[in-house]
């Protein structure tokens, strides 16, 4: 009995894991579909135009709240930790660095991985079981082209704009939090936090590299479970879970080794 | 002229095409009909290279669209035109972007040359004007399968196909599309290839008949030649069908 239960079990194990591989494959034969169809961007800039639009305008509003929130919590948590032993500039510039080039990024996109990879998914899903994306195909319109392209250049190039717009305002409350309301160090010592030990490498590492490789990650990933749905209603509900799921994991994944990069 | 050989396609193992063999003659209206799950959505997909059989060839006026690099086939694909069983009208696009999205990738016209052709069309499908900012969801069932026929007839194809046209529609709703159907013939002339179980519809439309069944075509002819027996024999009834 036990036996046949850790039989069960290795079996199942072996199972997920090559879907896991069969799954990370797929994904790189999308990859390719979409370098292939670059030379046709021109050719659905309409597309493209929208996408731009939904990745940029319809997310401001959460960034924004969410920059604000991790602003005041990274500065209440850094004070909150300081002791006599440390300059106050220095905790200063340790919450400016670690919210710009760590915080913001992975939070907003694993937010993002929610609000825009589970829509993309849901939305390319109940194309595909609703026979649009052979309605695409018969109409002479390249799927990957026309859908998933433009979805990978606008997460490419809108979730940078979105966490330097993110960074500003986290930087902002930050400046609010700890010199207006709590008056806990003055304006010039915080300004010589942040110039302290400044990399203008690190910026573009935290505003420009990391968030446009996870918003090229989120359309990817998002895309491939939407062009795999089957089945009903319940298969989009699907496509749209595993995107969030798969598209998280993978963040966190590349925001580990994205950080070595830096060391 | 279409010729089908022995088309087979299986899906896990279950063989759902058996060897099909068809010939389409030029401007004929040609029906397969065959009862619900026989595989007549997946034979005409095959036909228009949205589903790969596992073997055999389809040849259109010789030429063998199965064998065809992506570039030609996409360039083929302009003679094609395809109304699906559910319409399949983009839902993230109104009726007048829907019908304006093969002009507008393709063809290089002017926005006014593209609105008198949109409006053409709608026309044609006895559609009014009114419906073209309306989006797919506030359609009803009816319009949007003329919508879909609009769309297929903006692309003014040599080939039409429909899946199951007037499946899901009431009987006003479902002579409205035979209609169209055959209108559609004579106005650009094409030739058109129904998959359907409605015996009316065969009836009303076709020029040549044929019947799947279990995988296989088992009989091809005109439609007078259809005796209530085959019916029967199809639909697996007794009696049901008086010719
Ligand atoms: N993608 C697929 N994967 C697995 N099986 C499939 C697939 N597509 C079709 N089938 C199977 O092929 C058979 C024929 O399906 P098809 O949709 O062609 O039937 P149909 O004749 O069009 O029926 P209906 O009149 O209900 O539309 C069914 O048994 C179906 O389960
Ligand atoms: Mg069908």
């Amino acid at each position: 009995m036990a036996k046949k239960q850790s039989e069960q079990f290795f079996m199942r194990l072996g199972d997920r894991t090559i879907s896991f591989f069969t799954t990370v494959y797929e994904i790189a034969v999308l990859l390719v579909q979409s370098i292939r169809a670059v030379p046709s961007v021109w050719f659905y800039r309409r597309q493209l135009l929208e996408q731009l639009y939904h990745f940029s305008v319809k997310t401001l509003p959460i960034a924004a709240v969410i920059a604000v929130f991790i602003g005041l919590g990274a500065t209440v948590q850094g004070t909150y930790q300081s002791s006599e032993l440390l300059a106050r500039y220095v905790i200063v510039n340790v919450i400016f660095k670690t919210t710009i080039i760590e915080l913001c990024p992975i939070v907003l996109s694993l937010v993002l991985a929610g609000k825009l990879g589970a829509s993309l998914a849901a939305e390319i899903g109940s194309m595909k079981i609703s026979e649009q994306i052979e309605a695409l195909e018969t109409m002479s319109l390249d799927p990957v082209g026309f859908l998933v392209l433009p979805r990978m250049i606008a997460g490419l190039l809108m979730l940078p704009v979105i966490t330097i717009f993110a960074n500003f305002l986290a930087l902002f409350s930050s400046f609010f939090m700890s010199v207006v309301v709590t008056d806990w160090i003055s304006p010039q010592e915080f300004v010589s936090g942040l110039e302290m030990d400044f990399k203008p490498f690190e910026m573009y590492f935290g505003n420009w590299i990391k968030p446009a490789v996870y918003g090229f990650i989120i359309a990817l990933v998002g895309s491939h479970f939407g062009l795999k749905t089957t089945g009903g209603a319940k298969g989009v509900g699907n496509a749209s879970t595993n995107a969030v799921v798969v598209s998280a994991v993978f963040i966190v994944i590349f925001d580990y080794y994205l950080g070595k990069l830096l060391l | 002229m279409i010729q089908v050989r022995d088309i087979r396609k299986s899906f896990d193992g279950q063989p759902v095409l058996k060897g099909i063999n068809l010939d389409i003659p030029d401007n004929a209206t040609a029906v397969i009909l065959g009862p619900s799950g026989q595989g007549k959505t997946v034979f005409i997909k095959t036909l228009v290279r949205l589903i790969h059989p596992d073997s055999g060839s389809i040849h259109y006026d010789g030429e063998d669209i199965l064998r065809m690099h992506a570039k030609e086939w996409q360039h083929f694909q302009n003679n094609i035109a395809f109304v699906f069983q559910n319409s399949a009208l983009f839902d993230f696009l109104d009726v007048q972007e829907n019908l304006n999205l093969f002009l507008q990738m393709h063809k290089s016209m002017t926005a006014r040359q593209c609105q008198q052709e949109v409006a053409r069309a709608i026309n044609f499908v006895g559609l009014d004007e009114d419906v073209l900012d309306k989006f797919p969801e506030e359609l009803s069932g009816g319009m949007r399968k003329r919508v879909a026929i609009a769309r297929a007839m903006i692309k003014r194809p040599k080939y039409i196909f429909y899946d199951e046209p007037t499946t899901g529609l009431d009987q006003n709703n479902a002579e409205k599309v035979s209609e169209l159907i055959n209108m559609l013939k004579h106005e650009i002339s094409a030739t058109s290839i129904i998959v359907t179980h409605d015996i009316k519809l065969m009836r009303d439309v076709s020029d040549q008949v044929a019947l799947l069944r279990e995988g296989t075509i088992s009989f091809v002819g005109g439609k007078d030649e259809i005796s209530a027996q085959t019916l029967d024999f199809l639909y697996e009834t007794r009696g049901e069908y008086d010719i």
